[in-house]
């Protein structure tokens, strides 16, 4: 080991002379090409030395001179900064022509192989003048010849072990001798001295100072001759012959004897019977027809599409698919370094790219150039091929299953519009005489007339086929709510103002009708007392002369008044009025009761079941339905609205519709469930009323956004079926006022024709 | 025979020319030479009457001209003759028979009759007067435009119909009218008497029976039977004459007890009813001696037998009817409007559809009120709630014209001496639009 290394710093130093001349910075990256530099004159150098040796001694030996070298560049770049000094200590020796010529030839070597020959003729000689003087006694170069034995005893003077020379730099010693003694530095000549010496010593060529041992060693001639042998990259030793013949030593073809005597074995002779139960499973097959030899083989396609989208034979493999990469886009017109005046954005959309939204603003801006040469390069391309990488990378990538589906079918067959004629489309007449806003209406059994309440403070009768206001009642007070009695034998009329509900005589009738609504309408004043004192707070039942009528003067303000079917009970709802919100009027006995249910919530409005004895109370979120005789809970009907406005029920009593004020509108069919059948969002505003029609399958919601909306709703009496609900029409007509538009909508009991009174002061009839 | 047309010399390469003979069934005066003369094919209704007044002129120097409307083929001209023969597909090429008749037009509009309230019902049949009924529950007679001679008192509701029954001459004359307070009352006077201050008249016989607003009464030609409708959904039959039934009698003698007001007064039953229809019954008419045509609400005509009180057929319209009159060719057509701005015409003879013959849609609301011609096979005249009285002739889809005279809803109309239409409307007023010259 340690020969080696000496030997590397031997064969460096020449280079390490011409690093001299250059400044100190390239040195440290020199460092390392000569390292490399040394490892090649290193193998270089062991093979001459092993030239004598097998070829396979000499590949071990490399092995381990590799290893050694390694250990050594190891140590170099270690010692990379001491390393410095070492050359500086080194430049300051002589440098010597003969060196610089051999440095010249090493150079020149591979131009002429003139120079080689002359060179080599004199170091010839030479060689063996310094051999001579190598045997004298320099230890110095045990390194180089490993072969020979006798210089290998020759142990370094010094001992100092593979430390930094520097250390000893300033010290008078330069390391210490085997029996542990001081070395003292040799004196140095002046370099003038030096310099005269060498120049009259004509061996000084050959000369290099060894600074481990501080001594100057002279190389022999055979040396000199290796290493130019070595540097034209030949054997160092002349006598290897790289080129013997090649001598076949396991050469045994004409040879009498087999290199194996081993009898064969008996398998040899013996069918397989691996093979023939192959051969009987294929027979097998044959007979079964699983093997079939007519078939032609299904060839593969010789050619395939290169660069067919991938995405198809992946789909085949059923294991977890490869998914290609998203293609980038590619370049288009745009991109072009010379693009079209047209992708060429002006100025102002310059400017308006500038307004837009970061997202929005085009990528790329088209540009032009002349010339190949004046295109800049791109300023995104790291960013963007970064940000590809980025996806490629960290983007889960999914295949998306696209359904093939055309949107149209998706649509719920409905049935067309001019099947489910008729319904109210075309206004043609108009109700005008009132003052305000018309708040209600109401229809009279047969069709004939309606009545309508107004803020005007006047309750008014229509004849509906003319638009002849009969008769006008005074009320006084705002009319919340008109609601004529359903039975006809009973002319009567009732109507809601402040806190009072009136109830009129229409007038209409042959005179015994009259009559007996005359005497129904009679109140003894007596009567009232008689309720207990808890009602009697509630309602007063008065006589109005004024009017010809009965006045029910509530404790609160009564906003719904709905007549029970049959025509002799009324129910009365006073939404401040808490848990004597709702109370029912018998017109027969002029008895009022409160309704024995716990409300809970603010009541709206509370409607009569249209053929049973069942009661609907709608408070802003909930409906309830109870029974009447049993006087219980049936079913509680939750809306999801925010706040109820209005409700009505279908005419066969399962289905009910609620309007809300965020303009929704609920159908409940009460066999399915509690919860909406279908949420209607149709009108923009608050829904005012909601109407069923009785006979026709229609129904309508009124909204303040001036607008009614038709609506067929088919109830089946298949209960499997659930109602069909088809939008109809939209009836326009009506002008808002004061953000009301539709108070009230109501159909012809008979006639598939709605009434819409509006927040304009007019009736309208829309007919079919 | 050589003549010169006066008509703008066009470009004479687009000038068309056709061959026509004008030919007509008017009397002798307003006969034109039989003979075909060649003319502008661009001429207008207009360009062919002034054609037709120069060839009278051309006979008779003293010829006043005339209005004249063309038919070919059975129908009126009423675009460019050219544009006529291309879209009925007749050829240019022979000689074309142009029939010219009088042009139907209200030469002018009389002074309108005021009222105090919205006339309702309106009868022209005598030729003598005119008998209106009014929302303030009475009835009027009027003697011409702006003369009333006889108010009829005693409904407590709004008339729903008036009808003329019979008369001898001007004496006499006995009148029906419905109303909305369930009767139907009978009057009499005599027209003849000129009064200044027209004279106040009680009902002779009050006819109870229905149970809802009575919307239409129609008489019997012999004007001894009546026939009403009413929102009951009921036709009821009654006897007009004066002094009969034992019942009658007895019901008055009651009445008489009650409160003796008015000696004259009788009540009447019906003698029958007509059971069928839905919904209320908006018209009945009662053309010839057995059969009753009525419109309901209920969307259908019905047709009765009066012997047997059924129905012997109806038509299903799908709208609602107000108004319905039978007339026309054989008087056999029935003509009804209802809730829609459409006058249909029914041939019941047609057998096997019910769907109408002719569909007249000029109008923008519903249909109050139409009336056919009594002479005249083609002519009808049809009410609306859109303010405007159209006369209407089958052979065109046009109507013939419009009177425009009423500034609100028309709720009633009808023809008068067969020269006039009478209308009532909303804005209280009974029009009169008088020179309608139908032969």
């Amino acid at each position: 080991m340690r020969a080696v290394k000496t030997v590397s710093v031997e064969v460096t130093s020449p280079k390490k002379k011409k690093n001299n001349n250059n400044n100190d910075k390239k040195k440290k990256k020199q460092n390392q090409t000569e390292k490399k530099d040394n490892q090649n004159l290193l193998k270089k150098m062991t093979k001459s030395a092993n030239s004598v040796q097998t070829e396979n001694d000499a590949s071990l030996k490399i092995q381990e001179l590799e290893q050694q070298q390694q250990n050594t560049t190891q140590e170099l770049s270690a010692t990379d900064s001491d390393s410095d000094s070492d050359y500086q200590v080194f430049s300051e020796d002589e440098v010597s022509e003969d060196y610089e010529s051999l440095r010249e030839s090493e150079d020149g070597e591979s131009e002429s192989s003139g120079d080689e020959v002359h060179g080599s003729d004199d170091d010839v000689n030479n060689d063996n003048d310094g051999h001579e003087d190598q045997s004298d006694g320099s230890e110095s170069h045990q390194g180089v010849e490993e072969s020979d034995s006798s210089e290998d005893e020759v142990a370094p003077r010094n001992t100092i072990g593979d430390v930094p020379l520097e250390w000893y730099k300033d010290e008078k010693h330069i390391g210490y001798d085997i029996s542990g003694k001081k070395i003292t530095k040799k004196e140095r000549q002046d370099k003038l001295a030096s310099f005269l010496a060498s120049v009259d010593d004509s061996k000084n060529w050959r000369k290099i100072y060894d600074e481990y041992n501080d001594e100057e060693v002279e190389l022999t001639k055979d040396e000199t001759k290796i290493i130019r042998r070595l540097l034209k990259g030949k054997a160092p030793h002349a006598d290897f012959d790289p080129y013997a013949d090649y001598v076949d030593w396991f050469k045994y073809e004409d040879s009498l004897h087999p290199l194996s005597n081993a009898p064969e074995p008996k398998r040899r002779f013996i069918p397989s019977k691996w093979e023939s139960k192959k051969v009987l499973r294929y027979v097998r097959a044959i007979r079964k027809g699983l093997i079939k030899f007519d078939e032609p083989k299904e060839e593969e396609p010789r050619f395939y599409l290169m660069w067919g989208d991938d995405s198809s034979t992946a789909e085949k493999a059923n294991r977890l698919s490869y998914i290609p990469a998203p293609k980038s886009k590619l370049p288009g017109h745009e991109e072009s370094y010379n693009p079209s005046l047209e992708y060429i954005p002006t100025q102002e959309e310059l400017n308006s790219y500038q307004l837009m939204y970061d997202e929005d603003r085009p990528k790329f801006i088209p540009k032009r150039f002349t010339s190949f040469r004046s295109i800049p390069s791109y300023e995104n391309a790291v960013k963007e091929s970064f940000e590809r990488c980025m996806d490629l990378y960290l983007c889960p990538r999914v295949r998306k299953k696209r359904i093939n589906i055309d949107p149209e079918t998706l649509k719920p067959k409905l049935p067309s519009r001019k099947d489910l004629k008729p319904y109210p489309a075309t206004c043609y007449l108009e109700y005008k005489g009132h003052k305000g806003a018309v708040m209600s209406i109401s229809t009279e059994a047969s069709g004939q007339w309606i009545a309508s309440g107004s803020t005007d403070g006047t309750v008014r009768i229509w004849e509906v086929e003319s638009g002849r206001c009969l008769r006008v009642w005074e009320i006084g007070e705002p009319v919340h709510c008109v609601a004529w009695n359903p039975s006809s034998e009973l002319p009567v009329l009732a109507a809601s103002a402040g806190q009072d509900v009136v109830l009129l005589n229409t007038g209409f009738g042959n005179e015994e009708e009259q009559k007996r609504v005359g005497e129904l309408l009679q109140v003894e004043t007596h009567t009232a007392s008689d309720d207990s004192d808890n009602m009697a707070s509630i309602v007063s039942w008065l006589q109005d002369d004024k009017l010809g009528g009965i006045r029910l003067r509530h404790f609160k303000t009564v906003t719904s008044v709905d007549w029970h079917r049959r025509g002799d009970y009324l129910s009365t709802v006073m939404p401040s009025g808490e848990s004597r919100a709702i109370v029912m009027h018998q017109l027969s006995k002029k008895l009022s009761h409160r309704i024995p249910f716990k409300l809970h919530g603010l009541p709206v409005s509370s409607v009569f079941h249209p053929t049973r004895s069942i009661f609907f109370v709608s408070t802003k979120k909930t409906i309830r339905v109870y029974d009447l005789l049993k006087q219980k809970l049936i079913k509680k009907l939750e809306t999801g609205l925010r706040e109820v406005s209005s409700i009505a029920i279908h005419p066969a009593g399962d289905n009910v519709i609620v309007g809300s004020r965020e303009g929704k509108l609920c159908w409940f069919d009460m066999d399915l469930s509690s919860k909406p059948y279908r949420i209607l969002k149709c009108h923009p505003k608050d829904i005012t009323n909601v109407a069923f029609h009785r006979s026709y399958p229609l129904f309508a919601s009124c909204s303040d956004d001036g607008t009614a909306y038709v609506f067929h709703g088919m109830v089946y009496s298949d209960l499997n079926q659930n109602p069909l609900i088809v939008p109809l029409e939209i009836l326009h007509g009506h002008t808002s006022s004061n953000g009301r538009g539709v108070m009230d909508c109501k159909f012809h009991p008979r006639q598939p024709w709605l009434f819409t009174a509006g927040a304009d002061s007019t009736i309208k009839l829309f007919c079919h | 025979m050589e003549f010169n047309i006066e008509t703008p010399e066009l470009d004479e390469k687009t000038l068309r020319r056709a061959q026509v003979r004008f030919v007509t069934k008017l009397k002798a005066p307003l006969k034109v030479p039989n003979t075909s003369i060649a003319i502008p094919s661009n001429l207008t209704r207009f360009g062919l009457s002034s054609v037709v007044n120069n060839l009278l002129q051309s006979v008779n120097p003293e010829w006043k001209s005339e209005p004249f409307d063309f038919l070919i083929n059975g129908e009126l001209v009423r675009m460019s003759l050219e544009q006529f023969l291309l879209a009925k597909g007749i050829s240019a090429e022979k000689v074309l028979e142009i029939e010219y008749i009088k042009a139907v037009v209200p030469q002018k509009e009389e002074e309108p009759c005021l009222h105090d309230d919205w006339v309702s019902a309106v009868d022209g049949s005598h030729p003598g007067f005119i008998l209106a009924g009014s929302y303030d529950s009475l009835g009027r007679v009027w003697k011409a435009a702006g003369s009333c001679t006889h108010i009829l008192e005693g409904h407590s509701g709004a008339v729903s119909s008036i009808r003329f029954l019979k008369s001898d001459g001007m004496k006499n004359v006995t009148v029906a009218t419905s109303s909305k307070d369930q009767t139907l009352r009978l009057w009499k006077f005599d027209a003849e008497d000129l009064i200044n201050h027209p004279k106040k008249i009680n009902a002779f016989k009050i006819l109870r029976g229905h149970k809802a607003s009575v919307q239409s009464i129609a008489a019997h030609a012999s004007g001894d039977m009546i026939c009403s409708g009413s929102w009951d959904c009921t036709i009821n039959l009654w006897r007009t004459n004066e002094s009969d039934a034992e019942g009658d009698q007895v019901s008055t003698k009651k009445r008489k007890v009650n409160n003796q007001v008015d000696e004259s007064q009788f009540e009447g039953e019906a003698v029958s009813t007509l059971v069928g229809h839905t919904q209320c019954i908006s018209s009945v008419v009662w053309p010839q001696h057995e059969t009753i045509y009525s419109a309901s609400w209920d969307h259908s005509v019905r047709r009765w037998d009066v012997e047997t009180g059924k129905d012997v057929s109806d038509i299903f319209c799908g709208k609602v009817l107000n108004c319905i009159d039978v007339g026309g060719e054989g008087s056999a057509l029935i003509a009804a409007g209802g809730s829609d701005p459409i006058l249909r015409i029914w041939d019941p003879r047609k057998p096997g559809t019910s769907a109408p013959v002719f569909q007249f849609s000029s109008h923008n609301s519903w249909i109050s009120a139409c009336k056919w011609h009594d002479n005249s096979w083609f002519h009808l005249i049809s009410a609306s709630y859109d303010g405007k009285v159209m006369l209407w002739d089958l052979r065109t889809a046009w109507p013939l014209a419009v009177i425009d005279s009423h500034k609100d809803k028309v709720l009633c109309a009808d023809w008068w001496r067969s020269d006039c239409v009478i209308s009532g409307g909303v804005d209280s007023k009974l029009c009169i639009s008088s020179g309608l010259s139908i032969q």
